[in-house]
């Protein structure tokens, strides 16, 4: 049976993608810090493996045996205290990873990368072979661009890695820093987030978690060494967004539209808290200009070469809040 | 009504060039490209032309050969299109020791960041509209205006181009043509500077941009005739600090920062993975 390793197995998609690859019955290995992890889950085919990628011996170690590696461990925050862990952990922590599956022949690595690496859109959806069009004040996705280039020094010298790009993920997962559209989902389902930013026509490509998990293994399956595959959802604006969430949830709240300047205004002050008190920012400013801008991907590549499919947004929308219901 | 303007752009498919590309794009302005063979040129004129109303040429062409000058404007004739906005923003920066570099590099160098601006300036300048009021855009750097270690012949080609382009200000200054020296200080563009960038903290991050807010700022300023553009606040106190601090003085600081480079060099270089 293919052995396969996932980094990031505690995280958002690794974890969900680690209990469907347990599920069709391949041998999971897990990578993680901390074995004991509370979102690491237990299965039978699932084999936690103590380690980290910024210690490529422990990467080796976790390799033996296995011929399929899926990473997507990340630092995949809005802010870090030492903003140095952005380059750590998404650059050298992608390089360790390569350079450890090169050394022990695995024969296909699928990276997750973000659609981040395109930032924002114009008109139309943006798709794989378009440029980048505004510069990378925001780290993640910053550091998402230099693993990727990482990724393709390592193809260039004949390794086979795919790389898959979500756009932004919702669905049934633990809420946590990273899975920012839970964190909202879940704030109005208690009555907390009453905030649309702008005037709620901007739009954001909304990804349903268990179509990612499946465009990552289809990825492996089909996917061409050195190709970028865009794993997204429907385009969806705040305001249909909101109004989606009331017809799933059945909960209404008066929700504020707050000016972008105001938000952008906001979010100095709270750079400024920051840098002086060392505290968690709730918003930065590099956030709030992405504000005025359309965030469209267009998932037609995955959807050809990859059999990619899109659950429809309001049903996605209907599951993930039935699950943050349970566990509100 | 306002005629509808065409802008030349060089070194068009990264960095500054692909935002100014785009800055013109937002404001109705047609578009000819031009960067090297086998750059991502084509990705960019497929975006603009799918994304904005406007017409766009893409050239794929080196402008260290001497026949792309005539080239470039041979095929706008053809074309039958008037260019009424040049920016010469092609360039190659470096940052090393002098004898670091091989003797080709320099001269690559020079001819791009000298000879290709003064060329197409001239032939630019041919085929203007003398009913229509054009725009020239040199693109300069403050290190034209400082002296900065590892920047010995970048910064001369810089200091060329300023002395270039205020010496055309003063001899065309009777023309329907308005021309602008765009000093910038650091922009993050290069994957290795975005890298590094990002590791300045206080006043050195402040002097540094995104591209596409020098592009914004260049081409307001362009369009309002104004003869020196320097994007930001710090960049441009520098620039007046420069004019009134005695020569020693400003000695003193750059070998003060000359130390710090050294000392710092070596820590930074180590953990900037190589691309």
């Amino acid at each position: 049976m293919t052995k396969i390793l996932v980094t990031g197995s505690t995280g958002f998609i690794g974890r969900q993608l680690t209990l469907s690859l347990a599920n069709m019955g391949y041998d999971v290995k897990a990578l993680c810090r901390n074995t004991a992890h509370p979102y690491l889950i237990k299965h039978k085919n699932i084999e936690p493996v103590k380690g980290d990628i910024l210690d490529i011996k422990s990467i080796r170690n976790a390799l033996q045996g296995c011929s399929q590696v899926y990473h997507t461990a990340a630092m995949a925050k809005m802010w870090c205290r030492n903003p140095d862990d952005f380059l750590q952990t998404n650059v050298t922590g992608t390089r360790n990873v390569l350079e450890a599956a090169g050394l022990a022949g695995i024969n296909k690595t699928v990276y997750t990368s973000t659609c981040g690496v395109w930032g924002p859109s114009t008109k139309h959806p943006v798709s794989e072979d378009e440029p980048r069009i505004v510069g990378f004040p925001i780290a993640y996705e910053r550091t998402k661009h230099l693993a990727e280039l990482q990724v393709q020094q390592y193809v260039n010298q004949g390794m086979n890695v795919v790389i898959v790009n979500p756009s932004r993920v919702f669905g049934e997962g633990p809420v946590t820093d990273s899975n920012t559209v839970g964190k909202m989902v879940y704030g109005y389902l208690k009555g907390k987030w009453r905030v649309i930013p702008g005037t709620g026509v901007q739009v954001a490509n909304y990804a349903y978690l268990h179509d990612v998990v499946n465009g990552h293994i289809a990825a492996m399956d089909k996917g061409i060494p050195g190709n970028r595959y865009i794993l997204g959802g429907e385009d969806i604006s705040f305001n249909e967004f909101f109004s989606t969430l009331y017809v799933t949830s059945g909960t209404q709240h008066r929700m504020i539209r707050i000016p972008q300047k105001l938000i952008k205004f906001y979010s100095q002050l709270e750079r400024v808290k920051t840098k002086i008190t060392g505290l968690p920012p709730f918003f930065l400013p590099e956030f709030a200009d992405r504000l005025k801008f359309d965030q469209r991907y267009s998932s037609q590549k995955a959807i050809k070469q990859l059999g990619y499919q899109i659950t429809p947004f309001t049903e996605g929308m209907k599951r993930t809040v039935n699950y943050l219901k349970a566990i509100a | 009504m306002i005629p509808k303007l065409t802008a030349i752009v060089t070194g068009a498919s990264e960095g500054l060039g692909k935002s100014f590309a785009v800055e013109l794009a937002r404001r109705d302005i047609d578009l000819v490209l031009i960067a090297l063979p086998g750059s991502s040129l084509e990705a960019l004129a497929t975006y603009i032309r799918k994304n904005f109303d406007v017409k766009v040429s893409s050239l794929e062409k080196d402008l260290t050969y001497s026949e792309t000058y005539t080239d470039i404007f041979t095929f706008l004739k053809k074309q039958h299109i008037t260019a009424h906005i040049l920016i010469n923003n092609a360039g190659l920066g470096n940052w090393s020791w002098f004898e670091d570099k091989s003797v080709s590099f320099y001269k690559k160098q020079i001819e791009l960041n000298v000879i290709t601006p003064v060329l197409l300036t001239r032939l630019f300048l041919d085929q203007a509209n003398p009913a229509i009021t054009s725009y020239l855009l040199n693109v300069g750097s403050l290190g034209g205006l400082f002296v900065v270690p590892k920047k010995q012949v970048y910064g001369a080609t810089k200091s060329f181009i300023r002395y270039f382009t205020q010496c055309l200000q003063l001899e065309l200054s009777d023309s329907n043509i308005k021309i602008s020296l765009l000093s910038p200080g650091g922009i993050n563009t290069k994957p290795e500077l975005l890298v590094l960038n990002n590791r300045l903290r206080g006043i050195s991050k402040a002097t540094i941009f995104e591209a596409e807010d020098v592009a914004k700022i260049a081409i307001d300023g362009m369009l309002k005739g104004k003869k020196e553009i320097i994007p930001g606040v710090i960049n441009r106190l520098m620039v007046v600090l420069n004019s009134i601090l005695p020569g020693f003085v400003k000695n003193l600081i750059i070998k003060n920062r000359l130390k710090e480079i050294l000392k710092s060099n070596d820590k930074i270089i180590d953990s900037v993975p190589a691309y």
